[in-house]
Parts: C-alpha cells; structure tokens; sequence
C-alpha cells in the first residue's frame, strides 16, 4: 500500500506546535515509517506542485496574504485539513492586534517601538500585506479537525496523527483538551 | 408549614425522586448528586437565568428551560444531559467565547477560570462561530481591582454580589446589546466610583474580567494545582471575618470570605479592601536577626541569645534605678490572646510594670471606665445585633480605613431592611447611601449626644407612658438645646436632621449605638455619660447587653483590653517612664501609629516582625518575631463575645521564632517561674482567663 502523504505549514505562529511535533522524538520515525511528509517547516520542501496529498496540517493563524494563500491552496490540495495548535483553532495571541489597524500595527511595530531611532515600516513587494484581523484557519477555509493546545503536547500530535492513520477523524478526549 | 416539608415527585434522568416543593430544577439535580453546569448562577446570589449553561430538558418540551430558575413540579419530568442538550451548551458557550476577546494570556497557565473550566468541561474544541474581534476597554484606575471589559461575559454575578452582599450597588450594567457594560456608578472609573474595594465582585467573578490588580499573572500565582487552600480568620478588626487563604510556595495569593457558607454571620461572608488586598501587599522590610545598638550608635546583628541577655539586662537597669512604675510594655492589638498573655504575665512578674497597654490607643476604653451603673453591666451588645437593629446611630467615625466591614454591613441593612441610620461625627463614610449625617468634631459629637439624650428621654416620656419603658430613664443633667445649637452653629438644615435623629430614635424599637474610637477616647465623662445612657433608653438588647458597641482599633483590642486590664488594673499611666518592651506587629496601619513615648528612654526593647522604623532612633535592642500570619492564636472579638481560634497562613522565615516563645525565653532569664513555659499551657491559660471575664462581666 502506497505511503499516506501528509502536509505541514506554518503561517502565523511560533513555530511551537512543529517544536512539539519534533519533541515525538523517536515516535517520529514510528510515523514517517507510514506517511510521507511533503511540504513542511521540517523538510523544508515550499513547493506546492504536487498535484495532491491526503492530510493537510496548519500551525498558526491567517494574518496576512501569503498566509491565505498558503491556507486556500492547501485545502484544494488536500483531502483532509486539521487546524493545529490555538492559533490555527482560535486565532491565539495574534489577535491581540484585532484592535487595531494594520497601520497602527506596523506604527507600533517599526517606528514607535521603544528604543526605535527613525524606523521606517519596511515595504516591499515580496512581503506579504498584512490582513485587517488575525483569523482563525476555520474563518477562511473549511476544517476538518482541531487539536487546540498552546502548543498541543507531543502525545496529543500522536493521538491526532494515529487516528488518522487508523482512517478517523481526530477528535480529542477531554482530558487532552488543553488551551496551554 | 415550611415550603421545604412538601415533597414532590419528580424524574430526574430515568430515576424517579422525591425532593422539596419550591426548590429549582438545578438544586434537586445537585441534591442528587447530578452535576448541572453552571456559569451565572453562584450559591450566594440570587438567580439570574442569563447564561443558560444549566438548560435541561422538561417533559420533552422542544425548548429547553434554565434549571436555576425552573421550580419542580409534581410529576416533572427532567433530562439533564443527552446529546441536544450538550449541544446547546456548547453553542452557549461558544457565543460567549466568540462575543468578546477570550485570547486570554493567564487563564490556561493558572487554571483559575470558570469560562475555561466549562470549555474542557464540554469539549470545546474550536468556534462554530466567527469572534466579534471588538475591543472594550480596561479600567484599570483602582490599586486594587481592575477591570478588563474584553473578558467579561456579562453573567451580572459582580452586579448582583455588589448589592445583596456588599450592599454598595456601584455596580451595574450600561448600554443595551453588545455594547453592554458592567459599569461603575453613572459610568464612572473605578477610581472616581463609590466603590469600596470590598472584593466581592472579584471573588465571584467567573473569568478573569474582574482581577485582582497585584495577583493575576501566573508568575505570581503559579497553576491552581498548586494551590493549598486555609481556613483561617481576618484579624485586621474586630468583626473576625472567616477567610480562606490561598498559598502557594509559602506565599499569598489570595484570601476569600467564605461567601456560600457566609449565612449565619449577618455580613454574608464578604470581606473588605483591608483583608482581602491590603494584607497581600508587602508591609514594612523584614527583620530576619536580633539587633543590637552599638556604642556608637549603629545598628549591629547579634545572636538570639546575647539579644534576650541584653533586654533583661536592660530592663533589669531600669527597674533597679527608677522602680517598676517606670518600666513600661506595649503590646499590639494584633496579637492573639495568649501573647498578650505571655506578655503582661512577664511584664507584671519580670519587672512589676508601670504601664502595660496597646500600641494602637490605649484610650478608647475610656468609656468603660465609667464602670457599671446602677449594678448595670457594662457588657457592649454582639456586633450581629447590627443586623437586626432598625436604628443605628453613629456617634463619630467608622473609618473606612479601620473598620470597612462595618460600614458594609450597616449599608446591606439600609438596602435590605430599610434600617434607619444616623452619623454624628466628622465622617461621612456612610453619608451617601442614605444616612442622616451631622458634621461636627468628636467633641462636639458628645455634646450634641448630650442633648439628643435628654430629648430622646422626654419624647419617650410622652410616648412610653403607657408601654411603660424597660428601664429607668432619667436625665443625667440638664442640657439646653438652644445653647449647644448656637454653640455648634447648627443651621436650619442641621435642626431639623438633628431632630429627624431624635424622632427615629424614639420611634425605634431595636436601636443601637455605634461610638468611634476618637469618640470613645474622649475625656468628656458627662458626654460619654450621656452616651450610655441613651443606649439605656430603650432597655437592654435580648442578651440583656447594652445597646452599644464601641468600635476599636484592632481585631484584638477587646482582648487586650480584658487580658491587660486584669482585675480592675489600670496600666495606663505613662509619666516618668525609662524603659520598656514594645511587641509589634505586621499591621496595615502601623505607619500610622503614633507610639506617644519620649525620646529619651533608658532603655528599649522591640520585639517586631518588621523594622520598626518610627522606633530605629530609640531602640536598644530588636528581636524578630513571626508576623501574625504565621502564628496560631485566639482571638476574641470586636465585642468580646466570641473567641475563635486563627490558623496560621504562612511558615515563619527559618530561625524566627514565635513572640510567646520569645517572651517564655525572657522570663527564664528573668528568672521568673512561669506556668506557661508550652504552648498548650498558654492556650489554656488564655482560655481560662477570657472565660473568667466573660463570667465576671455576667455577674
């Protein structure tokens, strides 16, 4: 039987849910032994062409262009998305900036940051605009499964992953639910 | 017959129960032991029905009903969990993450939050619902409570808690829809409100919209399984609040009335901005080792030992040069019963003191040394009695700084029972929640009771005949009532408030006296005379007390009064004094307290658990103590009614040792034989002697 291909991005977050994934330590190579990972932060593959894979991961929020992008390419690519960690389920700390504007977020960002001698907001056409609001994954496109968690821990990526593989949806028991 | 004796038969999922008439669908399930979750709803409060958390399922009705507010009914037929059911919980709650910015930095670090326990508690896994991402914002004016809109869910517990427990009614809600906000007064900051900092909104407040201002990071608080939970007592006044402390690593995070249970004490378990955040601030720099004032005049550490060695010593000098008249002891009224036990114990055998008193004020017992009258004891009414009076006049201050608790309960009672209620007096504490209020000076607070007392009796006269009153009533001297209004330059207004007071007075049935400190201190005897016999006027409470209470300046000043006092002792004098011990302690309040000693004493000893910094210039010898939060003791209260025993919170710093065991090491050097050389001993000694008291006063 041909290898499940799995899907990993990374858009508007710390990078802490694929901290947590890498944290499997030897469970890792349990897993890439029954799934192929494509696109991800750890194999540092951003190609998209692939023409298809069959589950599609999202560490972080939708805070800006590329991010929708990424995310809205990644649902057509794959069969099934799951939101990871609670900036992908819930928006997470990004939304702090919700109440502002995106100008006076890059105002406080790059020229009023204490410390700042002449800032000046970087502008450029290879960065990305930021959105008017942080959203969560499941405010852009449809998802299939949540697994919430600041970051979730490494045993509840396991349990998320072996479900899937076992051909079910994750849904999380209570005790694994956890927004820390 | 009682509402709670008429059983009806109800099904509760599947199983078929009897339970009491008038109870509410969620109280039946929860005498079932079947949990209902709620968010709203809070045992203390009445109901509200708002956030529908606790919806179950009656007789298979297509809409589901909030089992707070849905009374049983014979027959009835309740679903409390299935699948529809959890799905509109969930729903619920969703809305009420999704309404306002539930991001929230603490909450999954400590653990502490009612919003979120409910979230695991159902599953929530990610929002069905778009989040509004509209800011509210944060009043974060007060020192102690904050604010924080973005949290809040609009459940009104703080609302209702403001009125049916604190009885302030500052807060409420403001706007209409999803603008609504828990406001302060007419939208004021918390700085510019009438609140009093009581904390009972903070304490029912079921997220994190109302926080406390200086323990709400979780690097203070660390995660809630950490927690370790005390039940112990408020000492800051005289009401003796019971509390619950929450401590981790050795340190404070929180202290709480004990608000569900809080119904046999007439305040509701609520405590003030003194107990609950005051005490959690850090008060004063800890001293950590004995002192000892070099020739030169430093300070210098020295070991416990040559510490205790240096204060007999120098006690000893002071006695064998001047006599004992001029050693003097002051003592805290913080201190538990069997210190000040210990401590006048030692004072009295060590070095036959002149003067043992409180630190506080050894004055406001003045007023008890009118004595009894008529063989009338002078036993002070139960500070419950505030609750049930219909009239509370207060002839000067209840400060808001020393007796907060008071004023709370005074306030509840205006609301509740339509109490009648009057100050006389420079303080205005109670003024804006409808009080009849006369500014004067205390002193002139006495003459104006002089003629209030007079007036009342003839009034009384005229209405009484018949009834005919419980006790003598006659008119200590003969006041005129036009002198003292042109002496206090009454105004119109004044009059007719003066004789509004003098109306409810007689009017009253069950009225009761609340006399300041700065009052009960004064020298007037014929004012203070005129004092009791008002409170006289209309007979002895039920416990055939005086319908008096004098307000003191700590938890333990009745104690110390009684303990120090001993058999008609008076320890007061202060002329001619050379030396003396002082024991201090942790108080909110201490930087206020003016010691009134002269500057040149032979010599000085502190025992203290802090630097005692308006004492560095004329200390000798320092010696620390643990504070009272880390000591055990008994307690007796504002009106020496009751005793209670206080836990300790917090573990001494290591080395530091208790006061009473400083004090028993004294006096072994004082060589003075002591029976209380354990603390098992002490405690029944102290036990014994307040009963003695309270037996002697009976009598």
């Amino acid at each position: 039987m041909k290898k499940p291909k799995l899907a990993t991005v990374w858009c508007e977050a710390c990078a802490g849910c694929h901290m947590s994934f890498l944290d499997l330590d030897e469970g890792l190579v349990d897993i890439l032994s029954q799934v192929e990972l494509t696109v991800s932060p750890l194999t540092d593959v951003k190609d998209f062409a692939f023409p298809h894979v069959d589950v599609g991961i999202v560490e972080g929020g939708v805070g800006n262009q590329e991010n929708r992008e990424v995310i809205e390419r990644l649902r057509r690519q794959c069969r099934l998305l799951i939101a990871w960690g609670d900036c992908a389920v819930f928006g997470g700390i990004h939304t702090l900036r919700n109440g502002l504007s995106t100008g006076e977020v890059l105002r406080c960002s790059y020229v009023e940051t204490a410390g700042t001698v002449n800032g000046v907001i970087p502008c450029h056409e290879d960065i990305p605009p930021l959105l008017d609001k942080v959203l969560p994954v499941n405010a852009v496109v449809a998802v299939d499964g949540y697994v919430p968690g600041c970051p979730p821990a490494p045993e509840v990526l396991a349990y998320c992953l072996k479900e899937l593989l076992a051909g079910r949806l994750p849904v999380l028991p209570e005790e694994m639910i956890h927004f820390d | 017959m009682e509402r709670e004796a008429i059983q009806v038969k109800i099904t509760i999922d599947g199983k078929e129960t009897l339970v009491g008439a008038g109870l509410t669908i969620l109280e039946a399930a929860r005498q079932q032991g079947i949990s209902i979750p709620t968010l709203c709803h809070h045992p203390a409060l009445s109901e509200r029905g708002g956030c529908r958390m606790c919806v179950v399922e009656v007789d298979g009705a297509p809409r589901l009903a909030a089992s707070c507010v849905t009374p049983v009914r014979d027959g009835m037929n309740v679903v409390t969990v299935n699948a529809r059911i959890i799905e509109t919980r969930r729903t619920m709650l969703e809305f009420l993450f999704a309404e306002r910015n539930h991001h929230c930095m603490f909450c999954p670090r400590s653990g502490d939050c009612e919003l979120q326990a409910l979230a695991y508690a159902l599953h929530m896994d990610h929002l069905t619902v778009p989040s509004s991402f509209d800011a509210f914002p944060v009043d974060a004016t007060s020192d102690y409570i904050g604010l924080d809109h973005n949290r809040c869910i609009l459940c009104g517990r703080c609302v209702r808690a403001c009125e049916e427990l604190s009885g302030c009614r500052v807060l409420n809600f403001h706007n209409r829809g999803p603008a609504t906000l828990i406001g302060f007064d007419l939208n004021e900051t918390r700085e510019h409100s009438t609140c009093t900092s009581c904390g009972a909104c903070l304490q029912v407040c079921p997220t994190g919209a109302l926080y406390h201002r200086h323990r709400t990071h979780y690097a203070v608080k660390g995660h809630s399984r950490n927690w370790q939970t005390i039940r112990t007592v408020c000492p800051l006044c005289g009401l003796l609040c019971p509390t619950v402390s929450t401590v981790r690593d050795n340190d404070l995070i929180k202290i709480e009335g004990i608000v569900p249970a809080g119904e046999d004490r007439p305040d509701r378990g609520i405590l003030c901005h003194l107990g609950r955040f005051e005490v959690l601030k850090p008060s004063g720099r800890r001293l950590l080792h004995p002192m000892a004032r070099q020739t030169d005049g430093s300070w210098a550490e020295t070991s416990r030992e040559r510490a205790l060695d240096l204060t007999v010593e120098g006690l000893n000098r002071v006695r064998d040069a001047h006599g004992g008249h001029a050693v003097m002891g002051l003592v805290s009224g913080l201190s538990s019963n069997e210190e000040l036990v210990c401590f006048r114990d030692l004072m009295e055998s060590a070095w036959q003191a002149g003067a043992i008193a409180t630190v506080e004020s050894s004055e406001f017992q003045n007023i008890y040394d009118l004595g009894p009258d008529n063989g009338q004891p002078f036993t002070e009414a139960s500070w419950r009695k505030m609750a049930e009076a219909d009239f509370i006049l207060t002839v000067g201050a209840v400060s808001p700084d020393r007796q907060p608790a008071v004023g709370n309960l005074i306030r509840r009672c205006l609301i509740e029972h339509h109490l009648r209620s009057a100050v006389i007096g420079p303080d205005d504490f109670l003024y804006p929640h409808g009080t009849h209020h006369l500014p004067v000076k205390n002193k002139d607070a006495l003459l104006l009771v002089r003629l209030i007392s007079n007036e009342a009796a003839k009034g009384m006269k005229k209405t009484t005949a018949a009834a005919g009153p419980g006790e003598s009533v006659r008119p200590i001297e003969t006041v005129k009532a036009t002198d003292i209004v042109k002496r206090l330059h009454l105004d119109g207004t004044a009059q007719i408030v003066l004789h509004e007071i003098i109306r409810d007075f007689v009017d009253s049935v069950n009225p009761l006296i609340l006399v300041g400190e700065n009052v009960a201190a004064q020298a007037d005897k014929t004012g203070l005379g005129a004092l009791v016999n008002l409170a006289r006027l209309k007979g002895l409470d039920h416990d055939r007390r005086l319908r008096l209470i004098v307000l003191k300046p700590c938890g333990n000043s009745m104690g110390a009064w009684r303990l120090l006092n001993r058999s008609g002792r008076k320890h007061r004098a202060r002329a001619g004094i050379k030396g003396g011990l002082i024991l201090l302690e942790q108080d909110p309040f201490q930087g206020a307290v003016d010691l009134k000693i002269p500057d040149d004493l032979g010599f000085l000893a502190v025992i203290s658990p802090c630097w005692p910094d308006s004492l560095d210039d004329r200390a000798h010898v320092l010696i620390p103590k643990s504070s009272w939060r880390e000591t055990d003791g008994t307690w007796s209260g504002l009106d020496g009614c009751e005793t209670v025993f206080r836990r300790k919170m917090l573990d001494a710093p290591a080395g530091i040792q208790a006061a009473w065991q400083t004090l028993a090491d004294l006096a072994v050097r004082a060589n003075v034989t002591s029976g209380c050389t354990t603390w098992e001993a002490l405690r029944r000694q102290a036990e014994h002697e307040m009963q003695k008291e309270a037996i002697g006063e009976k009598t």
